[in-house]
């Protein structure tokens, strides 16, 4: 902790960075993310377990982007994230200073991409043993099962758009919920408007996803959002051999194509 | 009681299947008259929101349909509605969405046989699946569970 809070005071004098995203304590909610501009602050700097937000979602801000000059704290999610946001040329405007605790709980400072591309290539993650199962029992269900088991979760949602608030790759200035003309997406929170907005994000995610999985674990009504995007990245791998932050020079994989693909459906 | 007459809903690119249809009409070929085409100017515009739309207003079944691997006017697009295609399906089939009301095809402008076959064919599937109510009835059952059945379908 002290080790963070010293590199990062350092940095402030330096001039490497002018706006730090880390983690500060909240009471009874573990840790919450902290914007610092100055020295003086770093003593509010903390990483833990707790620490389980992905701060990428905020290099997209006005207020990030004024700064330029951005520290940030990540962890292998995070950094797949700024990956494949390099990759889609989102980030050209920022001089990005990133930062990860290994698993020995060291500081590690990078220098360039290259480094962050090595070091995430040889921490690569992969899905979770409960997302693992729990798409494992979807794929096992009937056609009606699986149909009402989506409606039932679907019929709960509330529309919040907290999957799309806390998502990195969720950065167009006008999503299409908004448009109206015509209008998508019903506004109102009933179960075919859900169906269609949930089909709309999973789509508009495939093969850019990094499988943070934070849009699950923020639902406040607990629909696992997170799997549809999953098991969509494991089609497209096991299809396209594409892989998410992996790299920043990634190529999306709905962007390209191959003459010979294979399918077996059209006819 | 008369026979189902299912509602299907194509989707076809401008430069084959859209020629391709007009060529089985010029050559009286007789097909299914259920089918609705909807012109667009490559495969590769062909939304996944459109499908879904199409659904929720009704529609039993869909065509898509566009010109073969390697034919497209515009060269590239039908190869990437075929992965989007190949995304959006096993996504749908991941939610359990009715796959066999989706017929994906590549009808070229010299096919007006095989579109009418195409029709045909396709209007015999659905009609033996029948009217597709899952879509349709979603918030009905759930305003069914709220008022105790007192709004109907």
């Amino acid at each position: 902790m002290e080790q963070l809070q010293n590199k990062v005071a350092e940095l402030f004098e330096k001039g490497t960075i002018s706006m730090m995203i880390g983690f500060q304590n909240a009471i009874g909610k573990g840790a919450v993310p902290c914007f610092l501009d100055s020295a003086s602050q770093v003593k509010l700097l903390i990483y833990n377990d707790l620490c389980k937000n992905n701060l990428a979602v905020y290099l997209h801000k006005p207020e990030v982007k004024e700064a330029k000059k951005i520290g940030i704290i990540s962890n292998v999610a995070t950094l797949r994230s700024i990956l494949q946001l390099l990759s889609e040329n989102q980030l050209w405007s920022l001089e990005l200073t990133i930062m990860t605790f290994n698993s020995a709980h060291e500081l590690i400072v990078f220098e360039s991409i290259k480094d962050v591309e090595h070091y995430v290539q040889a921490n690569f993650p992969e899905l979770t043993d409960e997302e693992k199962e729990l798409i494992e029992k979807i794929n096992a269900m009937s056609r009606q099962e699986r149909w009402e088991y989506w409606k039932d979760l679907y019929s709960t949602c509330i529309k919040c758009y907290a999957c799309r608030a806390v998502c990195p790759m969720c950065y167009c200035p006008q999503c299409t919920v908004e448009c109206n003309q015509p209008q998508w997406i019903k506004v109102t929170a009933e179960t075919s408007g859900n169906m269609e907005w949930h089909t709309m994000r999973a789509m508009h995610l495939a093969g850019r996803c990094i499988n943070c999985g934070e849009c699950g674990r923020i639902c406040p009504v607990g629909i696992p959002v997170h799997l549809l995007t999953a098991k969509m990245n494991l089609d497209i791998k096991k299809e396209f051999g594409a892989q998410t932050g992996f790299s920043s020079s990634n190529s999306y994989a709905l962007n390209t194509y191959n003459p010979n693909d294979k399918e077996g459906f059209i006819r | 009681m008369s026979q189902f007459e299912p509602k299907i809903v194509a989707f076809v690119c401008n430069w084959c299947t859209y020629a391709g249809a007009d060529l089985a009409g010029t050559s009286r070929a007789k097909y299914a008259t259920n089918v609705r085409i909807i012109r667009f100017p490559c495969t590769g515009r062909i939304d996944f929101m459109l499908l879904i739309k199409a659904f929720q207003n009704g529609t039993d079944g869909i065509i898509i349909s566009g010109c073969h691997p390697n034919d497209c006017h515009y060269t590239s697009g039908n190869f990437h509605a075929r992965r989007r295609w190949m995304v959006f399906r096993s996504l749908i089939e991941f939610m359990g969405f009715d796959t066999d009301r989706i017929t994906f095809s590549w009808v070229s402008a010299a096919e007006g046989a095989k579109w009418a076959d195409l029709v045909n064919e396709v209007t015999d599937k659905v009609r033996a699946l029948g009217p597709f109510t899952e879509f349709k009835n979603i918030d009905y059952n759930s305003f069914n569970q709220l008022d105790n059945g007192a709004i109907t379908k």
